[in-house]
């Protein structure tokens, strides 16, 4: 070598270390830290701690409150992701065939999406109150209407109460559910209308002259594949959302985590293990599981939109 | 425009002058529940400020509860800025005397000269002593009482405070004849309070600890007997899930006849209730003579200062001091529901005021009830209270309908989290 090029080499290397050493170590090292304290039995402000191998790990897998933790969080991912994507892709089809007042749309569906999660859990709750909230109050005057009360849910609620959305372990999970598409399908709206506009009319045209005339052969054979990139980004951005859940379950139960931990899903655990109880180790174990599901999901995301590139 | 420059160096340069002639010895200062406590430091700071015109008294940003409490001075002793003076709940004192962070007080007492003519009693440092030293001076305490909304009450025939429930068997008959009148929800009892409060008084009214010998004492028959009573009360009174903040909603609007809480909700409730007449009265127990004795709830200063320096330590006591007796004891009862922990402030500077605000008093009647609120020990201490909170939702759900078969499963789970030998 050149003693040019070493310099030149070196000049390289100078160029990136700034990037490199952030990357180390606001990145790298950080998620090295809780790995490794995962493998430990430490408790904030203890002098000291024990080495205790995957024993937390095999506590998340074997405890019960952890099964329940697995299972509001696939819950939560499972329901949520695919209704604000449907919900999203149907609100930008509607709005994209507007000849006017599509900008008034777009802003009422964005709205929930701007605002701040944790003062809408407040709002929420208030609105969610079991005799107080303006959900029960509206429903208790519908009470005089005769034709609902041969809806029987709606009968015995009449004469029992309506439920406890949030307290009612029956239906905290669902409410906290509706609450995430009711902020996020907005996001996702946003996504396919810019999906949208890249899709050529002079397809939709073909498509008529060869014979597709319902709009739903148009949306099978024309829009759908073209959207296909935009619905890749968007499964994957939301199930990651979907996954990293929390403000609105902290901002409704404070305390625990629904009733009979229905919505004890994974950052909650973590916060309440790591944060609130202050066991880093069994904190940092959930921390490692939640990065696993995300990188999963990102593997996933990639190798789907590159085996699609190679089919086009 | 000159005359003004000049003017204004003049001052700047006399006051800097001044502050160095005024070296003040800066304590810095952590609370808990600003929404209960800001309207009482409010009040306590002039007062101690003319006192001690030395002293700077710097209040950081309040805890938001006790466990975020703990939670902060637990970090701050890691990443080295503890303040000097801190009020943690009754209930967390014992973990930071585990964990080396609190520092004991003796040194200070002994130098008093009439430590008890100031008004501390036994029962009070009681709360606040661990191995025999006092760590802890507890600054407002809180005892559990019954609110009565006496225009519901009324719909069940019962007019008079004296006719009030005295055991829960009274409580889960009145909600029967409620229910007929049709009122909905009867009854509310607090059992989300922070720590297993509610748990711990059910225990005490029996004269027993929910902790014996660094073991959970649930499996004792006082045990099972607190489970099955509130699996009465609840089941009886037809109790809905409501979160802590909910069921003050409800009951500020009207829709609770009888809830059961801290006397410390007592400022909040008087500031948001509707046009209804509140009365409170004694916390029931299981028989007719009430309970044997009741878990204090509230906080305790505690000196957790970091600092070496005897002047600044001989202020962080001096405002330790002033907080919890005399004066800003007196505060404390005057902008909250909470009782200052002081016999002097209780019995002499506050006797007008109980009678003015008849209210507050039935914590103070209480008082001779005075247990401890249990801490659980170990580095699972909030684990386990998470655990037993957990136990208890199950009974007020309904999930949970067979007693022994909970007491047995919360018995093990909580033993399994208890600090190994």
């Amino acid at each position: 070598m050149t003693t040019a090029s070493v310099s030149s080499a070196r000049a390289g290397l100078l160029f990136v270390a700034p990037a490199v050493i952030l990357m180390a170590g606001v990145l790298l090292l950080p998620i090295i830290a809780v790995a490794v304290l995962s493998l430990t039995d430490y408790s904030l402000g203890s002098p000291e701690f024990n080495w205790v191998g995957f024993e937390n790990y095999g506590k998340i897998f074997s405890q019960s409150r952890y099964q329940g933790m697995i299972q509001a969080t696939l819950t939560y991912v499972l329901v949520v992701t695919p209704l604000s994507i449907g919900l999203g892709l149907g609100a930008a089809l509607l709005i994209n065939s507007l000849r006017w007042g599509g900008a008034f749309y777009k802003t009422v569906y964005f709205l929930p999406v701007m605002a701040t999660l944790m003062a809408m859990s407040i709002v929420w709750s208030f609105t969610l109150h079991p005799t107080l909230g303006i959900v029960n109050q509206s429903l208790a005057s519908l009470c005089n209407v005769e034709a609902m009360q041969y809806w029987g849910w709606f009968h015995r609620s009449c004469e029992q109460g309506f439920p406890l959305w949030l307290g009612d372990r029956n239906y905290a999970i669902w409410t906290v559910c509706f609450v995430g598409i009711w902020q996020g399908f907005g996001f996702n709206m946003v996504l396919y209308l810019a999906g949208l506009t890249s899709v050529p009319s002079e397809l939709y045209q073909a498509a008529e002259i060869d014979g597709a005339s319902s709009p739903w052969e148009r949306f099978r054979l024309v829009t759908w594949p073209t959207l296909w990139p935009t619905t890749v980004f968007v499964v994957t951005i939301t199930a990651i959302r979907s996954f990293q859940v929390f403000d609105v379950v902290h901002g409704f139960y404070d305390q625990g985590a629904g009733p009979s931990r229905s919505a004890y899903v994974i950052l909650v655990a973590m916060y309440e293990k790591g944060v609130k109880e202050n066991l880093i180790g069994i904190g940092a174990a959930i921390a490692v599981l939640y990065l696993t599901f995300v990188l999963i999901l990102a593997f996933v995301q990639k190798s789907v939109a590159a085996k699609r590139e190679q089919v086009a | 425009m000159r005359r003004l420059l000049a003017s204004a160096v003049a001052i700047t340069a006399g006051m800097t002058a001044f502050a160095h002639a005024q070296e003040k010895t800066v304590v810095e200062f952590g609370y808990t529940y600003s929404y209960l406590f800001d309207v009482t430091f409010q009040k306590i700071l002039p007062k101690f400020q003319a006192e001690n015109p030395d002293i700077e008294i710097r209040v950081r940003s309040a805890y938001k509860d006790y466990e975020d409490g703990t939670n902060t001075i637990l970090r701050e002793a890691v990443s080295g800025n503890l303040p000097d003076v801190s009020v943690q709940g009754l209930n967390r004192q014992a973990l930071l005397v585990e964990k080396g962070i609190a520092k004991s007080l003796e040194p200070f007492i002994s130098k008093e000269a009439d430590f008890a003519k100031d008004g501390y009693h036994k029962a009070m440092l009681d709360l606040g002593t661990s191995n025999g030293s006092v760590y802890g001076l507890p600054f407002a305490v809180s005892l559990p009482v019954g609110y009565y909304n006496m225009d519901l009450m009324a719909k069940a025939g019962v007019t008079n405070p004296a006719e009030l429930p005295k055991t829960w068997d009274e409580v889960v008959d009145l909600c029967a004849k409620m229910q007929d009148a049709g009122i909905k929800t009867p009854m509310f009892w607090t059992w989300n309070i922070t720590g297993n409060w509610f748990l711990q008084s059910l225990m005490w009214t029996q004269n027993e600890p929910l902790l014996k010998a660094d073991k959970i004492n649930l499996d004792s028959a006082a045990g099972l007997k607190s489970l099955e009573t509130m699996n009465k009360l609840f089941r009886g009174c037809a109790m809905p899930n409501y979160s802590f903040s909910d069921a003050q909603k409800a009951f500020a609007a009207g829709q609770i006849a009888m809830y059961y809480t801290s006397t410390s909700e007592l400022g909040a409730v008087e500031r948001s209730k509707g046009d209804w007449k509140l009365v409170t009265h004694e916390f029931p127990g299981l028989e007719a003579s009430g309970p044997v004795g009741l878990p204090a709830g509230g906080n305790a200063a505690m000196l957790v200062s970091a600092s070496k320096d005897p002047k600044k330590l001989e202020a962080a006591w001096k405002w330790l001091k002033f907080i919890t007796s005399g004066e800003g004891a007196a505060d404390v009862a005057r902008t909250t529901g909470y009782m200052p922990p002081n016999k002097a402030a209780n019995e002499i500077i506050l006797a007008d005021f109980y009678k003015q605000n008849p209210n507050k008093e039935t914590a103070v009647r209480e008082l001779p009830l005075l247990r401890e609120w249990q801490p659980y020990p170990g580095a699972n201490g909030l684990a386990i209270t998470q655990v037993l909170y957990d136990g208890i939702e199950s009974i007020v759900s309904g999930e949970a309908t067979d007693m022994p078969t909970l007491q047995q499963d919360l018995q093990d789970e909580v033993n399994d989290l208890m600090p190994k030998k």
